[in-house]
């Protein structure tokens, strides 16, 4: 099966997965190339031309500093895609090895499962702001704040599945042919959790851009200097009576991509199930 | 010295507390080209044994409370995990029961053989990729060049559980365990893959156990047999001895309740009552609740094993007090 045909199945009839896929690829475009897309730099401060309405040459306004809101904008999807892949690396890294060492050595699973309880037991955003007061702000402290929590998830997720994997016949099959805990672990178990994997993926993609633009917006995320989506609401809301578009486009991007996340994450999901798969089924 | 060597065998469950034994005192052993056939009904303690063979009791709730297993004169029980996988799949292998779940789905069948090959030999990829194709080609794959790329979902049970002889004889062990492999398949290619089992074994000398609950499987396959009622060998013999001379009245009871074709009858006997589960206490002989011929003296004390006949080992207090 190669990527071609895989998304063909995966965003056949359903439209809005697909907009939301196409949005993502614009997404990830403007991250890539956000220096030859921007027209502006999205640093320079221009005090004359402050608070400018949306039109030519500022397609989306200027700020009270007076910098183009459009390049801020574009510089902000780089921030979103490096938050959400950070996140995901943090969290299914972490959260993966947590929960499948959890299920192989039981008995250290019920210290560490028992350790993820707790975490699990504070709501995320307030387990956020906790680690983050305790660190200082920056990008990185940001993705591994968020990467933390939804690691916790993902160690449950991960637990249970591998739980399930240990029990079936394969594995001791694997035990009889005389492979090493490393072997098992790593050649049997893990090639068999990618496909949920992959699907928790783009959850906590969607889910960590919605956890960092409520940091930004209580001022524990990203430093006030780095162009962020979240930062951009944060620092313009007083201002949404005088210019409100300084508010609309940035959550308009926030809206429509986490939005265009989940619909990718669901049609994922549903194609790589087996349960919802007709080439298994047979017929 | 024989290739491998039970000895009064014990395996315990702990439930609620209390060791329960659900295996004892079970002793035999196999020698090199030679089919050990194990035969009883579900949860006799068959597969347990077998489990204990290959070092997959490793749960903390079935565990292995006595007894000795050596195989080549090693004994397994005490020996090092490290040491233990280098035999495992090498010098002695396993056939489950379910060729449906026992290939990982995410590989090719031929990088499941290629990686087995290669643990235990020093083989080059490519190398290793030519025995495998040679592998299925000896277990009668079709298209054996083709079919070395394809997943476990795209074959039929026959053909994974063929897959799974292959990859189990991959290194030419010298023992092969095969726990209930015919069981989930219909009975023409249960034919075909004991066939190639019998036919594999006269080619590699290998030596064989072969579990089931079908005796007639156990009589067409095996140079002998041994019964086994709730945890315990009944009886043990060679397969000529054994059938024309029952001692235990267990056996009789199997074989008069298995339907023949050729044979004319209204009813089909069949052993009265049920086993016992494991948690009713039970004093004496295990099988007096069910047994026609049972007197005071069974349902009071343990018969212990007795030579019947030379060779021929029977746990009863009455041996071949049994009528058909």
């Amino acid at each position: 099966m190669n990527a071609v045909n895989f998304l063909r199945a995966t965003f056949k009839g359903r439209k809005l997965a697909t907009v939301g896929f196409i949005w993502l690829c614009l997404i990830a475009l403007a991250a890539i190339a956000a220096p030859l897309i921007a027209p502006f730099d999205p640093l320079e401060i221009d005090p004359v031309g402050r608070l400018a309405k949306p039109g030519w040459p500022n397609l989306f306004g200027t700020d009270h500093f007076g910098r183009d809101t459009f390049s801020r904008a574009i510089y902000g999807a780089r921030m979103t895609v490096i938050i959400g892949m950070g996140s995901v690396i943090v969290a299914l890294v972490a959260g993966g090895a947590v929960g499948m060492l959890s299920a192989y050595f039981t008995r250290l699973g019920h210290f560490l499962m028992r350790g993820v309880d707790v975490l699990m037991a504070f709501p995320a955003l307030l387990m956020a702001l906790v680690l983050i007061t305790l660190l200082e702000r920056s990008v990185y402290n940001t993705i591994l704040v968020i990467g933390i929590v939804y690691a916790t998830t993902t160690a449950r997720i991960l637990y249970g599945m591998t739980l399930k994997l240990k029990g079936e016949v394969f594995v001791d099959a694997a035990i009889c042919s005389g492979a090493g805990h490393n072997s098992i672990l790593f050649r049997h178990i893990l090639p068999n959790l990618v496909s949920p994997l992959l699907v928790q993926a783009s959850f906590i993609f969607a889910f960590a851009q919605l956890q960092a633009a409520a940091l930004d917006f209580l001022g524990l995320g990203l430093p006030p200097e780095v162009p962020s989506w979240g930062n951009m609401l944060s620092e313009e809301r007083i201002y949404i009576t005088r210019a409100p578009w300084l508010l609309i486009y940035p959550g308009m991007l926030i809206v429509l991509s986490v939005f265009s996340m989940n619909l990718v994450g669901d049609a994922l999901r549903d194609s790589i199930d087996p349960r919802f798969k007709d080439d298994i089924a047979g017929v | 010295m024989a290739l491998l060597e039970v000895e009064n065998l014990e395996i315990a469950v702990s439930s609620k507390g209390k060791l329960l034994p659900i295996v004892q005192g079970v002793s035999f052993d196999v020698d090199d080209n030679e089919t050990l056939g194990i035969v009883g009904e579900s949860g006799c303690g068959k597969s347990l044994t077998s489990l204990a063979i290959m070092g997959l009791l490793g749960g903390t709730t079935v565990r292995i409370t006595n007894g000795n297993i050596r195989f080549e004169g090693v004994d397994l029980l005490t020996l090092p995990e490290k040491d233990r996988r280098t035999i495992m799949g090498n010098r002695m292998a396993m056939i489950f029961q379910e060729p449906m779940t026992s290939l990982n789905p995410v590989y090719r069948i031929g990088d499941q053989i290629i990686e087995n090959l290669r643990q235990h030999e020093n083989l080059s990829y490519a190398k290793a990729r030519d025995r495998a194709v040679e592998l299925l080609t000896l277990v009668r794959i079709p298209n054996p060049g083709e079919r070395v790329d394809s997943f476990p979902h795209q074959l039929s049970g026959g053909q994974r559980q063929r897959v799974m002889i292959a990859m189990a004889l991959s290194c030419d062990p010298k023992l092969l365990i095969a726990d209930e492999p015919t069981t989930a398949l219909d009975v023409t290619v249960q034919k075909e893959v004991l066939d190639l089992m019998a036919d594999l074994q006269k080619r590699m000398g290998t030596a064989i156990v072969l579990i089931s609950h079908d005796l007639g499987v156990i009589a067409e396959t095996c140079d002998k047999i041994a019964v086994m009622y709730r945890g315990r060998v009944a009886e043990a013999a060679s397969t000529a001895d054994l059938f024309t001379e029952l001692a235990h009245p267990y056996t009789r009871g199997l074989l008069n309740s298995i339907p023949f074709v050729d044979r004319d009858i209204e009813w089909l006997e069949a052993i009265p009552g049920r086993v016992p589960t494991l948690e009713e206490e039970l004093t004496g002989c295990a099988f007096h609740p069910r047994c026609a011929l049972a007197t005071d003296l069974c349902s009071l004390i343990v018969p212990d094993t007795s030579q019947f006949k030379p060779g021929h080992a029977v746990q009863c207090h009455f041996p071949g007090k049994v009528t058909s």
